[in-house]
């Protein structure tokens, strides 16, 4: 298991930043993802692999009218 | 439309023996400035010594992101700059990917190069020529 | 994530120069014409970013006088909001109503306002006591006008008075003439009258672009919710465009005092008209962020292409999406009216931004709309945006998800002048009552107001625009309404209660606010009335679990309110803030508040004004004008802890059917923050823990964010606060005495 924003969420291998995103249907562009406190650069989403009880951080910054 | 181009194996051996004739004619014949870095193409040389041109291609960019249709393509295609109607927002810099879009501080107007032709007279290397090369389509940006 | 790209072959291939045009209405204004009264004034450009003297016109008697801009005012009140705020408190009185003569409209842009080297510069801020909250409203909105006037020579314009015919107020800054004119045959309605007046007073083509027109529409004379369109003229579309001063019936004090419109013709607009400090500055700034634009828009929001709707989709996703009066926070109809559609809808090879420099560029035009209700049935226009408020209040708040419906909505609510975020709450509204009977076709006087219904929703704001049936009833707010329905004995009072989303008289903007108490006090505990512009924190709160404890909350309460009321004290628009992000954001401390770019408004203030400031300045600035109106509010007989009451649908679900749509997190609460066991409660058990805890921990809140403003529990700015911020004037102290007793 790992924790996104707090919240607990099933890990399982090969999990990626990206596959993490998916999962919490996070689609807002603005963000800034750190991996026990380590910030994951946008290219690297796909490639990042998260390990079993990782601190994930989704940073949502703000937007809109 | 008239554009500027360089090649870089010429100059690059010409530089050897030349002072930036080119930058220096455009500053002074075109701009009325003492100073080259006040040209609207440069030269620059990275630590190898190979040169790294920096020329307005008449993309037509500027064109595309000027809020006050300052800038329009002339009869010979090349892009160019109605200062009576330029509100100084420079968008038309930070939009140049070729980093050609240039100010000098002592104006609120911005400047380009208009493929005049000066800088390829001055070259004692014969390494600028000014071409006719179709127009881009235009880029939505 | 999943991002829209942009594929340019998907642009509608529209022509965006051709629309129908208004040549008739043209010569029978220009025939009808008549000068009341010329009056000559010094145009002058500023110096420092302030011209130094404002223009107060009184539209009963023509008076005309010009004021000093003293060091006090530019000390305490920088300008914009600020200067409107001062102007107001000294024009009325407690006993003031809003359609007293007294009362003013007051527009400034501030001393930033109008430069042209960075994004979203030209704003104008306009304030008035509002017919809606009865308080006074502040509206940020972009078009040439506020610029234009300050570059004639005048940072503020105060109007007072009421005319006794429709009036037309025209000031030319390169003539130096300030005339009132009536022009009995001129149209009425915006899109019409603006493309009107800007041909009337342009004196050629090149001209064109000079001109900038605020102006109202029909519906304004009949409702309280009246809107005021700020123009520019689009050169490459070939006409005139809007944005909106919306929010608090701005436009319906303006008719009221039979203004018809505001015409400004400011000189040939150069980079350097404000006679900046420095600048140098300015120009190294502005063109480091064209630059981060470009590099980075393109990647992240798109506002570019999509403006302000690229979020209809994200909302949605999130759960965030105002559906069917803020039930609901998502549909499956989104896609419909979601942001790959309005890029594709939107021109997308022109230039939009809606003051010059900006190149964020969010002002989209939907061009080529053929009408197909109401008074301009047939006519090909173009309609502004649609911005995210739009697609979601007229949208998805009431069921609606034709785009052309949409765009139809967008368009008459802008050239009838009505502020489109208030109608479409007020719409959803009475959606709602409809549904459960609350309304029914007798009482609509025929209109099947059931969702989605765009027909019964075009003709309703038909007839508003009339002055006729039921529209007439819309236009009165949602305020107003629930207290008429409860009048009628049409139902249940709590039930119209509780899903009238206002707050101080004023429609929620559009946003679901039930699952962030950040953004519940976001909305509530505003100036104004429940806007977002004072404090985004669903992200923050929600998602990001930033501010999991009261203290965090109110913190964010303090600083963005104060960060967000700065943009209107100097003319700025928020979305360049933080709607692109520069590189290595990521590794700054306090990421969200966008470190790069609050330094960079720091720069651009110093810069133009020639007085260093840094960030803890800039709250402080802020922080004077916001207590100020705090007071203020106090002194018109609100601003206290009841008036931030939220109506209980902005803080949770009040229907069987909202908490049953999303039971698994409801229930899940109620285990987690409240111990409770919902196995073993019946629905209404369980819905009546859900309101006891959340109206508890919004009060909770309150009493946090209060003493972190430095207000009483009542929401009183206490002595001490109002001396450290230099605003314990005599005028000041006397309000809050009553409440705050003799100072120790």
């Amino acid at each position: 298991m790992i924790r996104v924003n707090g919240d607990p969420l099933d890990w399982r291998e090969g999990l990626t930043v990206q596959g993490i995103l998916e999962a919490r249907n996070y689609r807002f562009p603005l963000i800034i993802v750190t991996v026990n406190g380590q910030v994951i650069a946008k290219p690297d989403y796909g490639t990042t692999r998260v390990p079993e009880g990782a601190e994930v951080q989704v940073l949502h910054l703000i937007s809109g009218g | 439309m008239r554009q500027l181009r360089i090649d870089l194996a010429t100059c690059d051996e010409g530089r050897k023996t030349c002072a930036h004739e080119c930058e220096s004619a455009c500053a002074e014949k075109v701009f009325k400035l003492g100073d080259p870095a006040r040209a609207a193409l440069h030269i620059r040389e990275t630590a190898d010594g190979k040169g790294v041109a920096y020329l307005c291609d008449q993309c037509g960019d500027c064109v595309v992101v000027c809020p006050a249709e300052a800038l329009k393509r002339n009869k010979l295609g090349v892009v160019m700059l109605d200062k009576s109607l330029c509100v100084g927002c420079y968008i038309c810099i930070g939009f140049c990917e070729k980093e050609v879009f240039e100010r000098n501080p002592e104006w609120v107007t911005p400047y380009k190069c208009t493929s005049c032709g000066i800088c390829v007279k001055a070259c004692p290397h014969a390494a600028l020529e000014i071409v006719d090369v179709p127009e881009p389509a235009y880029r939505i940006l | 994530m999943i991002q829209v790209v942009f594929d340019p072959s998907k642009v509608m291939d529209i022509d965006i120069t051709k629309r129908t045009e208004y040549h008739a209405e043209l010569d029978a204004a220009r025939a009808s014409r008549k000068v009341l009264k010329e009056v000559a004034f010094t145009p002058s450009l500023p110096d420092k970013g302030y011209t130094n003297r404002t223009l107060h016109v009184d539209v009963g008697s023509l008076a005309v006088a010009e004021k000093p801009v003293t060091q006090q005012m530019k000390d305490i009140f920088i300008g914009g909001r600020g200067f409107g705020l001062w102007y107001l408190w000294q024009a009325v009185t407690p006993q003031t109503r809003w359609n007293d003569p007294e009362n003013e409209i007051v527009i400034s842009s501030g001393p930033v306002g109008g430069i042209t080297q960075y994004a979203g510069t030209g704003k104008s801020l306009v304030v008035t006591l509002s017919p809606q909250t009865e308080i006074p409203i502040d509206s940020n909105v972009g078009g040439y006008f506020g610029p234009l006037l300050k570059f004639s020579g005048f940072d503020a314009l105060e109007l007072q008075g009421k005319a006794e015919r429709d009036l037309i107020l025209f000031i030319d800054g390169q003539k130096g003439l300030i005339r009132f004119e009536e022009l009995p045959d001129a149209p009425v309605d915006s899109h019409v009258l603006g493309e009107v007046l800007t041909r009337l007073y342009a004196e050629n083509e090149a001209d064109l672009v000079n001109i900038s027109v605020v102006s109202t529409g029909a519906a304004a004379d009949h409702s309280l919710i009246g809107m005021l369109n700020f123009s520019w003229f689009d050169k490459r579309r070939g006409c005139v465009r809007f944005k909106q001063a919306g929010r608090g019936g701005i436009g319906t004090v303006f008719r009221d005092k039979r203004l018809r419109a505001l015409v400004c013709r400011g000189p040939q607009v150069k980079g350097d008209l404000n006679h900046p400090a420095d600048f140098e500055t300015l120009a190294k700034i502005g063109v480091k962020y064209h630059k981060e634009i470009r590099e980075n828009d393109p990647h992240q929001c798109m506002m570019r292409r999509n403006g302000t709707a690229h979020i209809v989709e994200i909302m949605d996703a999130y759960d965030l999406l105002p559906v069917h009066n803020f039930q609901y926070g998502s549909h499956p109809e989104t896609h419909k009216i979601d942001s790959a559609y309005w890029q594709s809808r939107c021109a997308q090879q022109t230039v939009d931004g809606c003051w010059y420099g900006c190149s964020m560029a969010c002002a989209k035009g939907a061009d080529g709309l053929v009408l197909k209700t109401g008074p301009y049935q047939g006519h090909m226009v173009t309609v502004d945006g649609p911005e995210y408020e739009n697609a979601a209040g007229l949208g998805s708040n009431c069921g609606v998800f034709d785009p052309d419906d949409l765009l139809e909505l967008n368009f008459y609510c802008d050239t009838y002048g009505i502020c489109t975020i208030t109608w479409g709450t007020v719409c959803a509204f009475i959606m709602e009552c409809y549904q459960r009977g609350i309304l029914n076709l007798e009482r609509t006087g025929g209109l099947d107001l059931s969702w989605g219904n765009a027909k019964a929703d075009l003709e309703m704001m038909h007839q508003m625009a009339r002055g006729e049936g039921f529209g007439r009833i819309a236009g009165l707010g949602v305020k107003r309404m629930k207290a008429l329905f409860i009048a009628n004995g049409w139902g249940d009072p709590q039930l119209i209660n509780d899903i009238g989303m206002e707050n101080k008289g004023l429609e929620y903007s559009q946003y679901l606010s039930k699952e962030s108490l950040a953004q519940q006090g976001g909305y509530a505990l505003t100036n104004k009335g429940p806007q977002h512009d004072e404090a985004w924190l669903i992200f923050m709160d929600m998602v990001n679990k930033q501010l999991p404890t009261f203290e965090d909350k109110a913190e964010a309460l303090y600083y963005f309110p104060l960060f967000r009321t700065w943009f209107g004290l100097n003319g700025f628009c928020k979305l360049p803030w933080n709607d692109v992000v520069p590189k290595g954001n990521a590794q700054q401390p306090e990421p969200h508040k966008i470190p790069e770019h609050v330094q960079n408004y720091v720069d651009l203030f110093s810069a133009t004004t020639g007085v260093k400031i840094d960030k803890e300045e800039l709250i402080n600035q802020s922080a004077r004008v916001y207590n100020f109106q705090r007071v203020f509010n106090i002194r018109m007989g609100k601003g206290l802890r009841q008036h931030d009451a939220a109506p209980y649908r902005s803080l949770g679900p009040v229907t069987e059917e909202e908490y049953l749509s999303r039971q698994e997190r409801y229930d899940g609460q109620l285990r987690t923050e409240l111990s409770l066991d919902p196995d073993a409660m019946t629905l209404q058990e369980k819905m009546a823990a859900h309101r006891q805890w959340r109206t508890g921990r919004f009060e909770k809140l309150m009493d946090v964010v209060y003493a972190r403003r430095g207000w009483t529990r009542d929401g009183v700015p206490t002595y001490a606060r109002l001396k450290e911020l230099g605003i314990d004037f005599p005028e000041v102290l006397e309000v809050v005495r009553p409440l705050l007793g003799d100072p120790a």
